[in-house]
């Protein structure tokens, strides 16, 4: 059985000195149970979705009575895509507890903004369901380094471009290729493609006419 | 979140210890992440539904975070009578508050005789550690389980809860375990609703996440 207390992730002890800390040492005595409890079967609820996007971060809300970002939690951002209906959520989880402090659909027209003066957060408004209630909440998250805080926009840009496709009724998943033969099949506007289209008969017709010298 | 009719194991958990060792902190990091610098000094007692869940199934923890601070009325009895557990906290930076340990731990067996029981120094983030590691032996001549913790940095903020969730049902084998994570609902948001968000945005942008020294995130 896997104890969580030892993940990877697992904060380090805030000094250096390990001598200052004491190490963790289990309570012998035995007590009677409360309840007895049959182990179960458990769902994360995202049995059907497959990660898009994955990276430790700090999550915050803006609590608007107070004025100031208040701390969400820590954890793996992740962006969780539906196998079936193509819908892309923002999900993430307290690390230890596994309680979800983040839980909304990604709305393609939300943009990340930059926090002031840092280089490693974004800022965007969601109405966020991580309680299980509707919360129209404004988030930042900060990542470790601006690398990890780039990495995570250009997941999160590309999913908005998914589903805005999703939205207009396009096929997201088409492969660049067959999207512009579909422009094409619209009509022909573009000169460009035009004589794209038109330069393997134009090297053919070169083959013909050496054959025809020959 | 849950539907009141749902029946679950629920189970009374006591927080005891000196004014300003952190409790109230601890719990609302439980609670909703947050991390609160300012002290407010808890009166009388207020009671934290904290759910978690475990792979024997969700269990719900009534957390009765009480006031720490003699002046604000002590304790009485009630606060005590049918816990199912108990955590006794302190703080490493303050000797008062290890040394009053024994006074809190008397209060609570003379109500609940024979409960699981964690000790557990706070704070242990900062530097200017006054109670020393090898000082720390009152767990060990009465039973408890003792954790170090840092409700500023989460190092082991779950163990607690951990361990008197394995000792109330018996199992040592109990893990948490990802709470399931419905579908959110879908939101259609309206032109006018959008740009009141992106004035809102536009102004908070410019306010600066805490602790931007942080490294973890």
């Amino acid at each position: 059985m896997s104890d969580p207390v030892a993940t990877p992730a697992a904060p380090a002890a805030p000094t250096k000195d390990a001598e200052a800390i004491v190490k963790d040492e289990d309570c012998s005595k035995e007590y009677e149970p409360v309840v007895r409890l049959a182990e179960v079967e458990t769902k994360t609820g995202e049995e059907d979705e497959e990660v898009v996007f994955k990276m430790r971060s700090k999550l915050f809300r803006f609590n608007k009575e107070q004025k100031e970002w208040k701390e969400r939690g820590t954890g793996d951002v992740r962006i969780l895509k539906h196998k079936e209906n193509r819908k892309i959520r923002l999900l993430m989880r307290r690390e230890k507890t596994l309680k979800i402090c983040l839980n909304h659909y990604i709305n393609p027209s939300v943009e990340l903004r930059e926090n002031v003066g840092s280089d490693r957060s974004w800022v965007w408004h969601g109405v966020d369901y991580a309680d299980g209630e509707r919360d129209e909440a404004t988030l930042a998250i900060r990542f470790r380094d601006s690398t990890n805080a780039t990495a995570f926009k250009e997941a999160y840009d590309s999913a908005r471009d998914y589903l805005r496709k999703l939205l207009d009724g396009k096929d997201p998943d088409a492969a660049a290729g067959e999207e512009v033969k579909a422009e094409e099949a619209k009509g022909k506007e573009s000169p460009e493609e035009v004589a794209k289209v038109d330069a393997p008969n134009a090297e053919e017709a070169k083959e013909d006419t050496k054959e025809a010298a020959s | 979140m849950s539907a009141p009719a749902e029946n679950i194991p629920t189970f009374k958990v006591v927080l005891v210890g000196d004014g300003g060792v952190g409790k109230t902190t601890f719990v609302k990091r439980h609670i909703s992440g947050e991390f609160e610098k300012r002290y407010l000094a808890t009166m009388g007692v207020e009671v934290h539904p904290l759910k978690f869940f475990t792979n024997f199934g969700p269990i719900l923890m009534n957390v009765w975070d009480t006031a720490g601070q003699e002046k604000l009325g002590g304790l009485r009895d009630g606060y005590y009578i049918q816990g199912n557990a108990a955590i006794i906290m302190f703080d490493v930076t303050s000797r008062m508050t290890y040394k009053n340990v024994p006074q809190w731990h008397r209060d609570l067996v003379r109500v609940c005789e024979n409960i699981p029981i964690v000790l557990c120094g706070n704070k242990v983030d900062i530097k200017d550690r006054k109670v020393k590691a090898k000082s720390i032996t009152f767990h060990r001549k009465k039973s408890l389980q003792y954790y170090e913790l840092s409700a500023k940095s989460n190092y082991n903020f779950e163990k607690p809860f951990l361990w008197i969730a394995r000792k109330l049902i018996g199992n040592p084998t109990l893990n948490f375990v990802e709470s399931p994570a419905l579908a959110p609902p879908e939101v259609k948001l309206d032109e006018a609703h959008v740009l009141q968000m992106e004035n809102e945005i536009n102004m908070v942008a410019n306010i600066p996440l805490p602790d931007e020294d942080d490294v973890e995130g």
